[in-house]
């Protein structure tokens, strides 16, 4: 009994060290995404700081949400797209985050925000069947080609939503790079992107909704050119499948890391931004998935063959064009409704 | 048997002795009022305005005409998926009916087979099939059936076929029960008065089965209006369903109030439609069906089966090929070696497999799903059973008003009811724990047993009750010993619907638990936008063989014993 109580006493002392012992928890998608992020970014940085780093799955902006508005927040980083955090952000559901917390300097001018720190660039760009268009003849290179269907016959993918459909469509009308958002924003802009994708539409035979659709499509003959994701295409040409990507055009889009508002850990979690932006850390996703690195400085630390399956090189960057977030928080609603109406017709 | 006949008027309005109808409707209306209706009103309120009050939202839906057109296409698709799910299980339910007890057990398995492997599982496979290069395609060509490929997916077919597949158990269960109820004797009648087999059919059995049809039809209807997986995946730009719009406001857009006025049209929309319904076909008349149950149940009669009853048994073979289609090429499928799925696959391996036993993430929400799925049965059947009970001995007035309100946690999309519990459960530390994400599937489940018993109870004979009570049978000994063992099968069924229900569900998953709470599903849909990863086969592959199993042997020993 004296032993037992002795025991409690010793715990009870002890309790307040364990409590203290840094901590906080990390959410995002699962899958080999999550997988990706524990290997290059989790387990290192726990190793260096001592900080242990729980992980959660599931961190859809709603659920975000629900937890800032009835206090519970569990989450010190989440990641997102470009949407979630515009629309979060309008909501006021994530932590501002300023240069002296997490020093962003060396970070792509495009890719900066002040409610979270890029983590990776993924693209969305061409993606065709090497059966369909071997390398011995013509291979599809820009937006122009994809709506050639004399040049390149055989039925198409493209999303279901209208996120760099729109862009890729003026871009084949050509629009130039750095018109596609202005023209978009007047009424006879948006009409001149849906009519472009009208006329496509009895070549679409798919309106894909989830990232593998896509490369399931090409893989099993299909479709013979989808507008789809890096990461998914390379996924599919690791494992053998007869799919190769034209590097010439794409709109690039940014991955973010978010503190949201009210987080339980919110020191550590800015310790976490700070570790995963760092260049030399940045670069190691890169290692596990093909997402490319959100500073030029990265380069270094990549070698010449990754760096050839990655959306963000200097040289492949000339040629893209950045998905405008702010504008599409601003238009989204809108031009998805009349999307999806050209769609349905 | 007269003595009864005579006092069969008076036998459905004098039960109620010993069993207080608000005994019945307590728990459960309580449970709606709490963990339904609060939470799912807070959220829908927002429609109107965050403060002032505004018709601004539905200002918004008509005026944009795709709104109005995604709400016809739903109503549109859920009772063509109706029609073709009532269409398809007839010839089944006939069978089922008719042959001995093994091939009736193995034909159960077979329905309830599509219930075991995740929607995910399900739309992929059925892809492969019937995909342009896909399985079927290439068999007609070989077989020299079409020139050119079939577009099958992709359009208003495939959804049908996706959706049919997986709802149509919902029909067959209940309309077997009806058969099983119909009376030997009242074909043997009409046989020997010369009907023929469609006579037979129109005149007897149609009406006589209706009561499991509606509550079958019921289920599918209301079931059919909130998907939209199966839609996004196997569907056109043409058929986008409503709850993808929801779901897309709620999560997406994270517009909350439009989100919330769609949600109220379409419930104003299924209710108006269910009433409409029930005023010009008498939908408790429907139901009503049956009466005595005195006589040998129905079965091939001794002139054994007529032509009809032939071309029913093919029809029904071929509804089973169509049931296990996607399951049977989903094992080949389970060992190919690519993470890209194909059939048949290029090289067989068990990577998957080993991936499902090695990572502990499986095995521990495999059990998580089944603990949870297990307690929502229990409650559910306890809490459905007393509503359906407490409902049938109300009067006729009031009965169809609370049927209604008891079946609105279908009818209301499952996000708007995670999110409105997530705002709920959040202060009380449920969030995160298996309580609240069972609570959830309580509230989604229960209305199933509710069906189910409800319609086991319009069958059921109230001349044996009131005989047995008037024997001296005190109300608890009736019911454990009369009238039980009579609506077992609708308890049955009500408990399997329940179960699939929790063991299918993302959605509330999604809210209401975290890592260490998660369940199969919400592990399978993790990072599903960009992948999908092949162990979720093989998962599906493993439910399915215990389940058969599970079953087979169930089956061996009641044969022995």
């Amino acid at each position: 009994m004296k032993k037992l109580l002795i025991a409690a006493a010793v715990a009870a002392l002890l309790a307040p060290v364990a409590a203290s012992a840094k901590e906080m928890t990390f959410a995002s998608w699962g899958g080999a995404y999550q997988e990706a992020i524990r290997k290059a970014w989790i387990t290192p940085f726990s190793k260096e700081s001592g900080i242990k780093v729980e992980e959660d799955t599931g961190p859809d902006t709603a659920k975000i949400k629900a937890m800032v508005d009835t206090k519970s927040v569990t989450w010190d980083v989440v990641t997102g797209g470009g949407g979630g955090l515009m629309r979060g952000v309008k909501l006021g559901l994530f932590e501002k985050i300023t240069p002296d917390m997490v020093k962003t300097d060396h970070v792509l001018p495009g890719a900066r925000n002040d409610y979270a720190i890029p983590s990776e660039i993924f693209s969305t760009l061409i993606g065709y069947s090497t059966k369909a268009f071997p390398a011995t003849g013509a291979q599809p290179k820009s937006f122009a080609d994809f709506w050639d269907t004399a040049k390149f016959p055989g039925k198409r993918t493209l999303p279901d939503a209208p996120e760099t459909v729109v862009e890729a469509a003026l871009l084949a009308d050509g629009v130039p790079m750095a018109d596609v958002y202005k023209t978009l924003s007047s009424e006879a802009g948006l009409k001149r992107a849906l009519d472009k994708i009208r006329a496509l539409k009895p070549q679409v035979a798919v309106w894909w909704s989830s990232g593998a659709q896509p490369v399931q499509a090409l893989g099993s003959g299909d479709v013979v050119m989808a507008l789809g994701w890096n990461g998914r295409f390379q996924a599919g040409i690791d494992s053998k499948l007869p799919i190769a990507m034209a590097w010439d055009q794409q709109i690039p889009q940014v991955g973010f890391f978010m503190i949201p508002k009210g987080a339980p850990n919110k020191a550590e979690a800015v310790a976490f931004l700070n570790y995963m932006v760092k260049p030399e850390n940045n670069a190691r996703l890169s290692e596990y998935v093909a997402y490319g690195p959100v500073t030029e400085q990265a380069w270094a630390s990549i070698d010449a063959s990754r760096a050839a399956n990655l959306p963000s090189t200097p040289e492949r960057l000339k040629n893209a064009l950045f998905l405008d977030i702010e504008w599409w928080a601003e238009n989204g609603a809108k031009v998805t409704e009349a999307y999806k109406a050209m769609l349905k017709e | 048997m007269t003595v009864i006949a005579t006092s069969e008027g008076r036998s459905r309005s004098a039960v109620g002795q010993g069993f207080p109808v608000w005994l019945g409707l307590a728990p459960f209306a309580l449970v709606l009022a709490v963990l339904f209706a609060a939470p799912v009103l807070s959220l829908l309120r927002l429609a109107f305005g965050e403060g002032a009050f505004t018709l601004a939202q539905f200002q918004r839906l008509i005026d944009v005409p795709v709104y109005r057109s995604v709400l016809g296409t739903t109503f549109g698709i859920a009772g063509l998926v109706t029609g073709l799910s009532v269409l398809v299980s007839y010839p089944l339910a006939y069978v089922m009916a008719t042959v001995g007890p093994r091939t009736r057990n193995l034909l159960l398995i077979l329905v309830l087979l599509p219930f075991w492997t995740s929607a995910l599982v399900r739309t992929t496979a059925w892809i492969i099939l019937l995909q342009s290069n896909g399985v079927v395609n290439q068999l007609l060509m070989a077989g020299g059936l079409t020139a050119s490929p079939i577009a099958f997916v992709y359009n208003l077919s495939g959804v049908l076929i996706g959706m049919t597949h997986v709802l149509m158990p919902f029909v067959v269960l209940p309309l077997y029960a009806a058969f099983r109820n119909l009376e030997l004797s009242t074909v043997q009648a009409a046989e020997s008065l010369g009907a023929g087999p469609l006579t037979i059919f129109s005149r007897i059995i149609l009406p006589l089965t209706a009561p499991g049809v509606v509550a079958g039809a019921m289920i599918v209807f209301m079931n059919a209006i909130g998907f939209y997986l199966t839609p996004a995946l196997m569907g056109g730009p043409g058929q986008t369903m409503i709850a993808q719009m929801i779901a897309t406001n709620i999560n997406k857009e994270l517009d909350w109030p439009f989100a919330a006025a769609l949600a109220s049209v379409l419930l104003v929309a299924t209710v108006s439609l269910l009433a409409l319904f029930q005023r010009r076909f008498g939908l408790d008349r429907l139901i009503e069906g049956g009466g005595g149950k005195a006589g040998e149940p129905f079965t091939v009669t001794s002139r054994g089966r007529s032509w009809g009853g032939w071309a029913t048994v093919v029809a029904a073979v071929l509804v089973a090929a169509f049931l296990i289609a996607p399951i049977v090429i989903v094992f080949p499928m389970s060992l190919g070696s690519s993470p890209f799925l194909s059939f048949p696959p290029d090289s067989y391996s068990l990577v998957w497999y080993e991936n499902f036993f090695s990572t502990s993430k499986w095995m521990a929400a495999l059990t998580r799903s089944l603990q949870i799925a297990a307690l929502v049965v229990v409650i559910s059947v306890g809490l459905g059973t007393l509503a359906a009970l407490g409902v049938s001995r109300m009067r006729p007035r009031w009965r169809a008003l609370v049927e209604t309100l008891f079946i609105l946690p279908m009818i209301v999309p499952v996000i708007i009811l995670a999110v409105g519990l997530y705002y709920l459960l959040a202060p009380t530390g449920l969030v995160g724990s298996i309580w609240g994400v069972t609570l959830g599937h309580v509230v989604l489940a229960t209305p199933y047993v509710f069906i189910t018993v409800r319609a086991a109870l319009k069958s059921f004979d109230g001349n044996l009750e009131l005989a047995a009570l008037g024997l001296g049978a005190s109300w608890p000994t009736m019911f454990r010993r009369v009238m039980l063992p009579g609506i077992a099968p609708g308890i049955a069924a009500g408990a399997i619907f329940a179960f699939i229900t929790s063991f299918d569900d993302v959605v509330i998953a999604l809210f209401l638990t975290n890592i260490r709470s998660r369940t199969l599903p919400k592990l399978m849909y993790e990072g599903v936008a960009h992948e999908i990863d092949p162990t979720i086969i093989a998962a599906s592959c493993l439910i399915i063989l215990v389940t058969i199993l599970v079953l087979g042997a169930n089956l061996l020993v009641s044969k022995r014993t």
